[in-house]
């Protein structure tokens, strides 16, 4: 419960859209800016709001969902945009930069965007801990 | 309770950073930081695979494989009969003095089945990849395709303390990863295994099958039997003791004959085998034994096969079906991958293709270990504790 609480402390807060925009890089391909990202700004403030964790076990916790929500919300937006933005460009009147992508697009069996560059290993040991972290809860 | 726990740390000890440096040659670093060696460890029930290099380079410094074996020595041994009086020998050695040492294997069925040994080969795995052992070690180890949260927990536990984290990673798929050639990814023509293929990984304990087609595969693509090399040595154990009683073979060298003659398919009688029982050299016919033993492990590798095609997408298993390969000690079986392919082909599958991983078979998960310790990113990886 405090876990669940303390994850909208401020510096949590800060955890999240870092890593938000750090998997929305990941999903343009962007690795390089994403790393850079990751080993400077968030490990700054991941340090920062472990500081103001009730325990290890309760940043851990923390860190852990919120890597898992913002994956998945990225992953949500990502694919609700090539969904929304073709819709919108064609009622609108060939403002689509693109061609237009299927109105149903069929699920695929890992709930992730389509990836714009070959998924890296990182990205397949990510989905095994996300995976992991399903199972056990 | 958990021994582990995932831990973030600062950029300048990144294994993953483009920009890593040996720690030897970065000044920014405290004098006492020790380097930091990535390992990638396939724990096999029969034979262990380490390959290790430094982190923040692709070298690789030490590429063993090793029979997966302690030797504690018996008491009394005169002096001077091990070398060095050493009380634990391992691999190879502890089976050269095995009328000196009790052999334990640390490993059954894929899995750890005796935790202090375990222990004592991950310490001897730890030596042999860093003799000075003063570098920090992190290391990728394959599990078997459905190991359970207490295998995982027990390969930990082993660990403590001698690596200084760890992550775990289904056998198949670092097989799979292993096997890519990657310089050749993006060439025309090149069928990536990671995007589309089956993998079958049979080894000692256990039989390991798993979908890989671009992502990370699902419990539901992966698929491990317990029925691998040693239930094979087992079979062909029993039916040698029941066809020639008394003949005092020893399950070692059962093995060394099934390695060295292992079949599948049609009976390939008159199979001759010399062996010496009792100090006499005696020719045993064992064409029907050994195809016995190991046609029987495809009756049990079959079913999984197929319950894994239909897993696939109608989309993908034409072309997954042209990519069906297998590795570990059992792609040395002869006629294992023809046998399998015709099987599926009379079965009306469209057009298959079985092929064996090659000579590398040994090595293929390690080597994807490896590949997937010098990948990871600071969180994913597991802190073991002291």
């Amino acid at each position: 419960m405090a876990a669940a609480l303390h994850r909208f402390d401020p510096p949590w807060i800060k955890v999240g859209k870092l890593y938000r925009r750090i998997f929305f890089l990941r999903s343009e391909g962007e690795t390089d800016h994403a790393r850079e990202l990751e080993e400077t700004e968030l490990a700054e403030a991941t340090a920062q709001a472990r500081r103001h964790a009730g325990s290890e076990f309760e940043a851990e916790s923390i860190l852990q969902q919120l890597i898992a929500d913002e994956k998945e919300r990225v992953a949500d937006a990502v694919a609700f945009a090539e969904i929304l933005v073709p819709m919108l460009a064609d009622r609108l009147g060939g403002l689509a930069a693109r061609p237009a992508a299927p109105a149903v697009v069929a699920p695929r069996r890992p709930k992730v965007s389509p990836p714009v560059e070959p998924r890296g290993i990182a990205d397949f040991i990510d989905d095994m801990l996300t995976q992991e972290r399903r199972a056990s809860t | 309770m958990t021994t582990t726990t995932l831990e973030r740390q600062p950029a300048a000890n990144s294994a993953s950073s483009s920009s890593a440096q040996p720690a030897a040659a970065a000044p920014a670093r405290p004098a006492a930081k020790a380097a930091t060696l990535l390992l990638g460890l396939d724990l096999g029930t029969n034979k262990s695979c380490v390959l290790a290099g430094p982190a923040g380079t692709n070298d690789i410094t030490v590429s063993k494989v090793v029979p997966s074996v302690v030797g504690y020595v018996k008491d009394g041994i005169v002096d001077g009969i091990i070398t060095n009086n050493a009380r634990i020998l391992y691999g190879e050695e502890a089976l050269t003095q095995m009328l000196h040492v009790d052999l334990v294997a640390p490993l059954a069925e894929g899995v750890i089945s005796h935790p202090d040994s375990a222990r004592d080969f991950m310490q001897h795995i730890r030596l042999l990849a860093d003799p000075s052992g003063k570098a920090d070690i992190r290391a990728v180890v394959g599990v078997p395709a459905n190991a359970g949260e207490q295998a995982r927990e027990n390969i930990r536990r082993s660990a403590q303390g001698i690596f200084s984290r760890i992550l775990l990673i289904p056998e198949p798929f670092l097989a799979a990863l292993g096997f890519r050639d990657d310089s050749r990814v993006k060439q025309p023509g090149y069928v990536d295994p990671v995007v589309n293929s089956l993998f079958i990984d049979i080894g000692g304990g256990t039989s390991d099958l798993c979908l890989v087609q671009g992502y990370f595969p699902t419990r539901d693509d992966q698929i491990s039997i317990a029925f691998a090399g040693d239930a094979i040595d087992e079979l062909l154990f029993d039916e040698l003791n029941r066809t020639y009683p008394n003949n005092g073979l020893s399950r070692i060298t059962v093995r060394e004959i099934k390695e060295r003659n292992a079949y599948v398919g049609p009976s390939r009688k008159p199979m001759d085998i010399k062996v010496v029982i009792g100090g006499k050299s005696r020719s045993l016919e064992l064409g029907d034994a050994i195809g016995n033993a190991c046609n029987a492990l495809i009756d049990k590798i079959y079913p999984a096969l197929t319950t894994l095609i239909s897993a696939a997408s109608s989309d993908s298993v034409v072309t997954l079906l042209q990519n069906i390969i297998i590795t570990g000690g059992g792609s040395q079986i002869k006629g294992i991958d023809t046998v399998l392919q015709k099987r599926l082909a009379d079965d009306g599958y469209e057009n298959p293709k079985v092929r064996l991983a090659g000579q590398d078979f040994q090595r293929y998960v390690a080597i994807g270990a490896l590949k997937a310790a010098r990948a990871a990113r600071e969180n994913q990886w597991q802190v073991l504790l002291g």
